[in-house]
């Protein structure tokens, strides 16, 4: 098993690098160059421009060599300031500053300032993130339940009403577009019926502060049953949207992993032994049908995030999915960068986790 | 041991293990219905081996899978029959009653040692589930009757090898397992459906030495399918040849197959290459298998037959006597014919059988 | 081959019988008919796939002779009646928006552009894809080796992430910038298909022949091995073509993708949601159940094909 994490470990390295080069570029597509974009902005004092042009190795007129120099420095690889791999330790400047390595560049935490605010691109991000994980976490697991649930009983219960139904509405929400159900949902259940709220995390005036501020979570500490039930009836239509249209496609594919399964001569086998029903469905055919659909939530991690895009723009949820639109609209190059680098490299690590849930659920892999 | 004069409804004598009667099992499919097997009858007596033997699609399989109630339903439905199984129809079990017998007092063994067994647990689990199933033994003392089974089969290092998954085992250690799980809690009647058609010659042997030995010590009885009159031979005391869902002829082992009645058994044995035939053409049986959904009228083995004759397209011939109840065959050749038609064989007059034989030979391209 | 009996497949459903030796035969029976003849019949045994490629073919038609013939100019502003827009009418079909625009004469005009994005999207990444496949799976080694962790690149990074900036940076709102955009983004699902194909053909029976008799790598490629692999590429660029048309949508619904000046679906909904809340909900219901609809057919059809075209579901 070691072999095998160690193999998709050292795959994943040529990805991580392609992405890094893909975030740099379109970095370096911000006209005028990097620096020529805060000129503008009053936010940023030209101290902190020229310390940070300085710590990536930014030039105004880039050559070859120059770009690759920059690319290193922007990476955190090279270490700007003293011209070397090496940081002012005297280690490789790529390793964290507690072992001795440098602060600079993307691997040190260093994604530069937005445009927009002038602020840090990380902290920015930082700020978001806990609304971004509430929303995909609750996402995430009511989408696996309820997909792995209604897929395996319907393969179980094959050609049943239930099974039926589940292929039908399946086949009617996958179709839809996701961004386009939220606003129907919007106007069912918001503007109609008024049953949810239909913006934003959180009520704004009940609120003791913003949501995400030191101040709103000392209110929260204080009194957390009303504002988890605020951030609950919130969350209700932002959900639905994101998971309606995954959950039609993936109950179709556990239901036909489980078939395959069910359909296996170990399934037989378990049944002439004269075991019950259940213990044959769960401990041999869902057992063995487990394997795809972790395959297949695995790739559908990236879409996780795509999905939160969509819901986070239609519901002004203040995520990272709306913080990268406010980004692509004010056209803040070097925080569409962190966002962008920052949310790949999570899905080559969550496909990493997933390839090691694989690796222990299947003991072909574990004991080769 | 077919036929014995039986009441429908009434269990058959003690020494009857299993009995079915006129057993009909057909599958329903998008392009019609297929009667996989096609009212079969046949008894096996407690701790005796009866050999099923027929080709692939002739519906032996279907047939074991009927006896333990594992056909899937739909597609699958067992339209009409009786199978008395120690004194009681299995077909008149409820589900939950049937799960104290599958496993337990009737075991079996397929042909995929590959995928037969699950691959993402241990093999001492998946015969220890049984185990605990059925004896209602601790899971300790289930363990050690898992690797007592392990070493009944010949399994060197058994608490090692139990701790092992499939995928670390060969093909033939893996059929090991399968008959060590079936074995494990002291079925009355063992099937093996085509036990060794999946393996290695050399392996075939030790499996089938394996089969009858652990037979004789634990005394079940066994329904052996296979498609190799070799290994018919070699293990089984009585035998029933099945064509197309039917039985189409009966007796014991020397019967069959060195007096063979049916013109299908016939051929079956002709098709066995053999040392004193060198030189001379293999004997193949001419056409093949029929279509399901389209059976032939009549015996359903006259477009292939090369004496069919007159009531064989429109008749089809009942499973009679040939001087005792357990020697039976299905042909016009043996009985005579109804509605007044005489033995008129297409392919000469009356021709006596080893002249027919050598004639249909001749005609085989 | 018998007109279906198995319910689920009768409602074009996804159910399907159980391989079963009674098939075997009746292909066997079949096999003189051509492969694409019988493609043909097995996707016409699909009910819900004929009546979405009726469908579908319909839209195709709508987007090229529906702006000729609808009497409303979708860029005229009348002016409406209401703050949030008039209800549908015997004159507006499907409403107006909240500047008196006509929503059917957006729907019938957007056709032209949703279906195009689409179609020619789904054409650029079925020819990058399979020549990216066909080039990595042919040739192996250390080619193979790069091409797939661009592959797999694509499939880490969340394509809408990467959409939204390319529309926004390089669109600039021209249908045939978008057109290239969608297309050169969407292509690596084919690239894997096709090089799996490759991978499994490369050794096969027939191509060793091939090989053995001396027919040059170029032809085996071409001649040989991209035939079979055929089938599941036509099915992913359904499927394609379906998300490209969705996401095309979004672009625009968030005023990224076409500009103002041109109808499309996408466009049609841009400002459909600030007048949910004035009641207005049939701005944003029928250009969006116009994708939907389309998309649904698109996928029916996709489901037709694979039954009809990858072996290894049949049946």
């Amino acid at each position: 098993m070691t072999q095998y994490i160690v193999r998709r470990t050292i795959q994943a390295v040529p990805v991580l690098f392609l992405i890094s080069v893909v975030s740099f570029v379109l970095m370096l597509q911000a006209p005028g160059g990097p620096a020529a974009q805060f000129n503008q902005n009053p936010h940023i004092s030209t101290a902190q421009i020229n310390k940070w042009l300085q710590d990536w190795c930014l030039v105004r007129q880039p050559t070859l060599a120059d770009t690759i120099r920059e690319y290193l420095g922007w990476l955190g690889v090279w270490n700007c300031s003293g011209g070397s791999f090496l940081s002012a330790h005297g280690l490789p400047n790529f390793l964290p500053p507690f072992l001795g390595g440098g602060t600079n560049g993307v691997v040190h935490g260093d994604f530069g300032y937005s445009i927009e605010t002038g602020r840090p691109v990380l902290s920015m991000i930082l700020e978001r993130l806990p609304a971004t994980i509430i929303l995909m976490g609750t996402a995430f697991l009511l989408w696996a339940t309820i997909a792995i649930l209604a897929g395996v009983i319907a393969a179980v219960k094959r050609y049943s009403f239930f099974d039926q139904s589940v292929t039908f509405v399946s086949y009617v929400f996958y179709s839809l577009p996701t961004f386009w159900l939220g606003l129907i949902l919007i106007f069912i259940f918001g503007v109609t019926l008024r049953w949810f709220p239909v913006q934003g995390i959180v009520n704004v005036r009940q609120a003791a502060a913003p949501f995400g501020t030191p101040a709103y979570w000392a209110a929260f500490a204080a009194n957390p049953l009303p504002n988890i039930w605020d951030i609950a009836a919130h969350l209700v239509l932002p959900v639905a949207t994101l998971i309606a249209v995954s959950i039609a496609g993936d109950s179709r594919f556990v239901r036909s992993a489980m078939l395959d399964s069910l359909h296996q001569d170990y399934v037989r086998t378990a049944r002439a032994k004269g075991i019950p029903e259940r213990q044959v469905i769960l401990r041999h055919a869902f057992r063995n049908a487990l394997l795809p659909i972790l395959t297949n939530l695995a790739l559908e991690i990236a879409f996780l995030f795509s999905g939160a895009i969509v819901t986070e723009t239609v519901f002004s949820w203040p995520g990272m999915g709306r913080l990268y639109y406010e980004g692509v609209n004010a056209r803040d190059y070097f925080l569409l960068m962190g966002i962008l680098l920052i949310g790949s490299v999570l899905v080559v690590f969550m496909n990493l986790v997933a390839d090691i849930a694989y690796a222990i659920a299947d003991p072909r892999i574990r004991y080769n | 041991m077919p036929h014995l004069p039986q009441t429908p409804g009434e269990p058959p004598p003690p020494d009857v293990l299993l009995d079915v009667r006129d057993l009909r099992t057909y599958f329903h499919v998008m392009d019609g219905t297929v009667p996989a097997v096609d009212g079969v009858s046949f008894q096996v007596r407690r701790g005796e081996t009866l050999g099923v033997v027929g080709e692939s699609g002739c519906g032996k399989s279907v047939t074991a899978l009927t006896i333990m109630r594992l056909i899937e339903t739909p597609p699958g439905e067992i339209v009409s029959g009786e199978i008395w199984f120690d004194g009681r129809d299995v077909l008149q079990l409820s589900q939950d009653e049937m799960l104290q017998v599958r496993g337990a007092e009737m075991a079996m063994i397929f042909q995929e040692p590959m995928t037969s067994l699950n691959p993402v647990l241990t093999v001492g689990d998946q015969i220890v589930e049984a185990v605990v199933a059925h004896k209602k033994l601790s899971r300790k003392a289930a363990w050690d009757r898992a690797i007592e089974m392990l070493r009944l089969v010949g399994i060197p290092e058994a608490p090692r090898r139990a701790r092992q998954y499939p995928h670390e085992m060969s093909g033939g250690m893996r059929q090991r397992v399968m008959i060590a799980l079936a074995l494990s809690c002291d079925p009355k009647l063992l099937i093996a459906d085509e036990p060794t058609t999946a393996l290695d010659v050399t392996i075939q042997a030790q499996i089938l030495e394996l089969i009858r030995r652990v037979q004789a010590e634990t005394g079940t009885a066994l329904l052996l399918i296979t498609h190799d009159l070799g290994v018919v031979a070699e293990t089984v005391q009585r035998v029933v040849v099945m064509y197309a869902g039917k039985v189409v002829e009966t007796g014991s082992v020397q019967e069959v197959l060195q007096d063979p009645k049916h013109p299908y058994t016939e051929g079956l044995l002709a098709s066995i290459p053999s040392k004193g035939m060198r030189g001379t053409r293999l004997n193949v049986i001419k056409g093949s298998v029929p279509n399901p959904f389209r059976m032939p009228v009549g015996c359903r083995f006259h477009p292939r037959c090369p004496y069919a004759f007159d009531p064989c397209p429109d008749h089809e011939p009942p499973l009679d006597e040939l001087g005792r109840p357990e020697r039976r065959v299905a042909c016009w050749l043996h009985t005579t014919p109804p509605f007044g038609l005489e033995h008129r064989p297409r392919y000469g007059t009356a021709t006596p059988l080893p002249v027919a034989r050598a004639a249909a030979a001749e005609q085989v391209p | 081959m018998a007109i279906p009996t198995d319910p689920a497949l009768a409602g074009g459903l996804a159910g399907r019988a159980p391989a079963d030796v009674a098939t075997a035969d009746v292909e066997v029976a079949l096999e003189s008919l051509g492969q694409w003849q019988l493609a043909w019949r097995r996707f016409k045994r699909h009910r819900m796939a004929l009546v979405g490629l009726g469908f579908f073919s319909f839209m195709v038609l709508v987007a090229i002779f529906g702006p000729i013939v609808l009497p409303y100019n979708p860029l005229n502003i009348p002016g409406a009646q209401q703050p949030g827009g008039d209800p549908p009418s015997l004159q507006h079909l499907f409403g107006t928006d909240d500047t008196g625009r006509d929503v059917f004469t957006m729907v019938v005009n957007g056709a032209r552009i949703s279906v195009a994005v689409g179609g020619f999207s789904m054409l650029i990444a079925g020819m990058v894809g399979v020549l990216v496949g066909a080039i990595s799976g042919y040739f192996g080694g250390w080619i193979d080796n790069v091409l797939m962790r661009i592959v797999d690149t694509f499939f880490a990074i969340p394509l809408l992430f990467v959409i939204l900036v390319a529309a926004r940076f390089f669109g600039e709102g021209q249908v045939s910038s978008l057109i290239l955009i969608f297309g050169l983004l969407s292509w690596p699902l084919i690239a894997r298909l096709v090089r799996a194909s490759f991978l499994s053909l490369r050794e096969a029976d027939f191509v060793e022949a091939a090989r053995a008799v001396g027919v040059k790598d170029a032809r085996i490629t071409f001649r040989h091995i991209l035939p079979n692999a055929i089938g599941p590429v036509i099915v992913a660029m359904t499927l394609i073509m379906a998300s490209n048309i969705v996401l095309e949508a979004f672009v625009s619904y968030l005023n990224f993708g076409i500009s103002p000046d041109q109808t499309s679906w996408g466009n049609a909904l841009a400002n459909a949601q600030s007048a949910l809340g004035l009641g207005n909900w049939w701005w944003a219901f029928f250009p969006g159940m116009a994708i939907a609809v389309t998309v649904m057919s698109i996928n029916f059809v996709g489901d037709g094909l694979r039954d009809a075209l990858d072996p290894r579901t049949r049946l």
